[in-house]
């Protein structure tokens, strides 16, 4: 294991993924760079198709990079076996997915707590309760998620996903799948992450609405990042930049 | 663990299979375990006064593994009983000649024809079961004896005493058969035993020898053994205590060998089936959980630990499933001992008692097999990528993994490889190679069953092409190819294994009769009737030839076996060897015939004449044998004039004659077969109705799109109902062509054994029995879990 303190939650170098499709080569990543600071909260954007699936499944040591580099928490992925991959995912990243990120047979203060199971640490009941009650689900705990509305699974998963204190939280569509109400709820959740514990959270989104809830939105195209914004910006801006993209792109298509 | 414990309370549905599967072999095993391991060899109630006894010297073992014993001459047996009278805490040593006797009723021999064979004894012996008189005097004269008591007590029925209703009285006569014929004894007592007593002389007369001493003793049995032990030195074995069971005559013996036969089959069937279940469904389980194992992955789950996670959760099931499966065994065993014993499979007065090592091993047995069902499944489980978690669709893996097509394709070619080379198969093999190869087909059609379902089905549902409900059953099916294969193979190896076991048993059956028939050169024989078998009276005089079978045993070397020999008539008082013989003893024509007689007498017979023509392996003149062996009875006369009535005896065509034997060799095939076919059939139920439960449960989704895009309530379900039906029709199809195919191969092989034609014989009824009784468990298991959901449906979101 290679440590490179930098500051960096998450550094990807000139990363890269190809997949074969039966005889063709698909490349999903084309020689991408991103950082994500500590207490950074970073929205990708982009088209279907984009590759932006594919940085975060690189980037969270889901999927591996053909080229290039990942670092998380000033660990290289590279190299690393099955197991110290898995050790590393549950010590120092969560995660949020668009749906199923619960465990059916497990209650909603065992799900939260899993990741500490598994690493065979001492869970007391009080932080398992305090991190529900953080999401406002604390009267919750013995419920399963059957028994949870779709906002209320998913602050569960936000709960989990960050009872282990990771130094980066990933997150996949996270309101995907929810209304209105329950998205904004979850958007508020991943943003008080980062404003009060300091958490870094980089989260693949398609809509504008979740992507403005972000310190910095960069947006993706055929691989490559096409555009970025820092700072805090509208719905309406992102919303606008991300339809002037898609224009170019799709005139890109046509001139081809 | 505690995850694993929750997952399988969570997904009861999904274990219950695991749950069913395991705990039916657990009591099947715990079941059979009690039966076995009760069935220990017991003395014989005569003995129940005799604590301490001593058995004529064991020279080895014959040919089935049993103690081959030699006789005590009678003088012998006297010497050492005599000898044992004054050793101390011996109050009597009673010398046990065993005769064939057999009360004559209405002119016919009457009750138990094997049992009678032991029911001649001394009257001194009647001591050794505590027998008393309950009426008159001890026999003294020949001529004279004692009747028991036809309403003995105890669990042995009463065979041989005058049967209920025909009481014989002190004083009056009696008319019994023995192995010299039909005499009229005067009864002079009666006695609270069953058998019949003669004086001490006559009955040691009437026996081939003496091989056991009873002995009644004072004090403490081991220790009087031990004195007794060093009197008899090595002219016999000394027995006492659980050592007893060794006096178990061996009719009886070998009426529980054939008990423990069925028992180990069941077991060693259920085992099998159980691993292969419980495997089927984790498989089955960890697939439609992919997804979850994916989470769990994610949330940074080790390979191992969801390997074991996995693993725990069967061990779980399987623990459960034993605390049921060995209380229910434990409970049905007694109830089985009945039938049993009823169906000639454990002597009478067979009881079942607990027998805890049996559970104990049962239940251990039942969570090393869930845990060898487990592993492999556990194993792919472990490789499942975390990224599973993201996929939304669970598409159906590939059906075929590498190892699977390997020994499939493997199986295929061996199974076909085999049955090509059978020709060249030494023929005493071939009905053994032919059944290995029908078990490779079968196993390969299993194996390969996600392959061959497809193009099968299309040619099923071809006719129906247009229906939409059989277009959604045609693609899904084809589709979801494991899902299908995984109902279809039960259904495939129920009726394969019906199909061919019935139809190998039947058509050896068929040719069996003619061909032993044509063995028997006469056309008419004179057989035993009601009796064991021919006293000498009734074959005295009989136009035909015929044998009198006895056991020898012959010293050759410095070894000594045991020899299946044959009196028969001839001129000098010589032996006669086929080839064989002479070869395996090293004798040749003019050497001497080392051997002991059944009584025990040491002789040696000079070799007459070494040739092919001999009946048998030793022949040996019948007067002698009738001396050395006075119970040895005639099996068969085989007539070439009119036969002289006898009592005992009846005339039979040849044919008539064999097919008693192949009858009562049938009944135990035909039993063994349905008891194995019946569990065969019940897991294959199990495993469709199992199959068809998890994967229609794991389905809700597609059936609600199903019923989303248009489809009524009843097609929905009848396309359900369809997948399942095609399934069991593939499985069924394929496992009749690979048996039928197999079976006539095996038929090949047996017509070549015999050198002539075989008529195939193919049991169509038993084979559709078992592919309906499957078909239905498909049906009801594909409908059930829907009912179950709409009830439920209203508590969901």
């Amino acid at each position: 294991m290679t440590m490179t303190k930098n500051g960096f939650a998450v550094e990807l170098r000139a990363a890269t993924r190809t997949y074969s499709v039966g005889r063709r080569a698909v490349t999903a990543l084309a020689g991408v760079d991103l950082t994500a600071a500590a207490a950074e909260f970073v929205a990708v954007m982009g088209p279907s198709g984009s590759g932006k699936s594919t940085l975060l499944h690189c980037a969270a040591g889901l999927d591996r990079l053909t080229s290039g580099e990942v670092v998380i928490d000033g660990v290289r992925l590279a190299g690393l076996s099955q197991r110290r991959l898995t050790v590393l995912r549950r010590d120092r990243v969560g995660f949020v997915f668009q749906a199923f990120n619960l465990l059916p047979a497990l209650t909603a203060a065992q799900n939260v707590a899993l990741p500490r199971l598994l690493a065979r640490r001492r869970v007391v009941p009080a932080e398992v309760t305090a991190a529900l009650d953080e999401v406002g689900l604390a009267d919750r705990a013995g419920h399963r998620p059957a028994e949870l509305s779709g906002g209320e699974q998913q602050r569960v998963a936000i709960a989990r996903a960050l009872f282990t204190r990771p130094a980066v939280l990933f997150a996949d569509e996270p309101t995907g799948a929810l209304d209105a109400a329950s998205g904004r709820e979850v958007l508020a959740l991943l943003r008080a992450a980062v404003n009060r514990r300091a958490r870094t959270v980089v989260m693949v989104t398609h809509d504008p609405f979740a992507a403005a809830h972000a310190d910095r939105v960069v947006w993706l195209g055929d691989g490559r990042i096409v555009d970025a914004l820092s700072g805090p910006a509208g719905t309406r801006e992102i919303a606008m930049r991300t339809a002037a993209l898609e224009e170019t792109s799709s005139l890109g298509e046509a001139r081809r | 663990m505690r995850l694993a414990w929750q997952t399988v309370r969570h997904r009861r549905a999904a274990f219950a299979g695991t749950f069913v599967a395991i705990a039916a072999g657990v009591a099947l095993v715990s079941g059979a375990g009690s039966l076995a391991a009760s069935s220990r060899p017991q003395a014989p109630d005569r003995y129940d006064a005799s604590t301490v006894a001593v058995h004529s010297p064991s020279v080895g073992q014959d040919e089935y593994g049993n103690p081959e014993y030699r006789s005590w001459t009678t003088p012998e047996a006297v010497r050492i009983a005599s000898g044992l009278r004054a050793v101390p805490g011996v109050r009597a040593a009673v010398a046990d000649p065993v005769f064939y006797v057999q009360r004559i009723a209405a002119g016919r021999p009457a009750g138990d024809a094997e049992a009678s064979l032991r029911d001649g004894h001394s009257w001194p012996a009647a001591a050794l079961g505590g027998y008393r008189l309950t009426a008159g005097r001890p026999p003294v004269r020949r001529g004279e004896v004692v009747a028991g008591d036809p309403a003995c007590q105890g669990a042995e029925p009463c065979h041989g005493g005058a049967s209920p209703g025909d009481l014989v009285v002190p004083g009056e006569t009696v008319r019994v058969l023995t192995a010299d014929g039909p005499q009229t004894w005067t009864v002079t007592g009666t006695a609270d035993g069953p058998g019949w007593y003669v004086p001490a002389d006559d009955a040691l007369r009437r026996s081939s020898g003496v091989r056991v001493i009873g002995l009644l003793v004072d004090g403490d049995p081991a220790a009087v053994a031990q004195s007794v032990r060093r009197v008899v030195g090595d002219r016999g074995t000394v027995l006492a205590g659980s050592d007893r069971g060794a006096l178990e005559p061996d009719a009886v013996s070998r009426v529980r060998w054939l008990g423990a036969q069925l028992l180990i089959a069941m077991v060693s069937l259920s085992v099998f089936v159980t691993v292969f279940v419980v495997a089927a469904t984790c498989g089955l389980g960890a697939a439609q959980r992919r997804r979850e194992t994916g989470l769990l992955r994610a949330v940074g789950a080790t390979p191992g630990q969801v390997r074991r996670t996995m693993v725990a959760e069967t061990l779980v099931v399987g623990a459960a499933a034993g605390l049921t499966g060995v209380p229910a065994g434990a409970l049905a065993a007694p109830l089985l001992a009945g039938p049993l014993v009823r169906a000639g499979l454990e002597p009478a007065g067979f009881t079942v008692t607990a027998q805890p090592v049996a559970w104990a091993a049962a239940y251990i047995l039942g969570v090393v097999v869930a845990l060898a069902g487990a592993v492999v499944a556990a194993w792919r489980s472990s490789r499942v990528p975390p990224l599973e978690a993201l996929r939304e669709t669970a598409a159906e893996r590939r059906a075929m993994t590498p190892a699977r097509w390997l020994a499939g394709v493997l199986g295929a070619v061996g199974g076909t490889v085999l049955l090509a080379l059978l020709p060249r198969v030494p023929l005493t093999q071939r009905t053994t190679a032919g059944t290995g190869a029908a078990m490779l087909l079968i196993g390969a059609a299993a194996l390969l069953a996600p392959v061959l379902i497809g193009p099968l089905v299309r040619a099923v549902t071809w006719p129906v092409r247009r229906s939409a409900t059989a277009l959604l059953v045609r693609e899904g099916t084809r589709t979801a190819a494991r899902r299908t294969a995984a109902t279809a193979a039960p259904a495939l190896l129920a009726v394969a294994f019906t199909v061919l076991l019935t139809g190998m048993v039947a058509t050896i059956e068929g040719v069996e009769g003619t061909d032993r028939a044509a063995d028997i050169p006469a056309a008419l024989v004179l057989a035993p009737d009601g009796a064991p078998g021919l006293a000498a009276a009734a074959v005295r005089g009989q136009p035909g030839r015929s044998a009198l079978p006895t056991r020898v045993l012959v010293g050759h070397g410095g070894a000594t076996e045991g020899l299946d020999a044959a009196g028969v008539d001839g001129p000098d008082r010589g032996a006669v060897l086929t080839p064989a013989t002479a070869a395996r003893l090293g004798l040749r024509r003019g050497d001497d015939v080392r051997l002991w007689w059944a009584d025990g007498t040491a002789a040696r017979v000079p070799v007459r004449a070494v040739t092919r023509d001999a009946p048998a392996g030793l022949c040996l003149p019948r007067a002698l044998v009738r001396e050395h062996d006075p119970v040895a009875l005639t099996p068969v006369v085989l007539l070439d004039g009119a036969p002289v009535p006898a009592t005992g005896a009846r005339t039979m065509s040849a044919r008539a004659y064999v097919q008693i034997d192949i009858d009562a060799e049938g009944r135990l095939v035909r039993l063994f077969l349905w008891v194995l076919l019946g569990l065969t059939a019940g897991y294959a139920v199990l495993a469709v109705a199992n199959t068809m439960a998890m994967s229609t449960a794991g389905r809700r989704a597609e059936f609600r799109t199903l019923r989303l895009a248009g489809a009524a309530a009843g097609q929905a379900k009848l396309v359900a109902v369809a997948e399942a039906l095609l399934a069991v029709v593939a499985g069924t199809l394929l496992g009749a062509v690979v048996a039928a195919v197999a079976l006539t191969g095996v038929r090949d092989a047996v017509a070549a054994e015999l050198q002539r034609a075989v008529p195939l014989v193919v049991p169509w009824g038993a084979a559709s029995l078992v592919a309906l009784v499957c078909a239905v468990a498909a049906t009801l298991a594909s409908v059930t879990p829907r009912l179950v959901r709409a009830e439920t449906a209203g508590s969901g979101r």
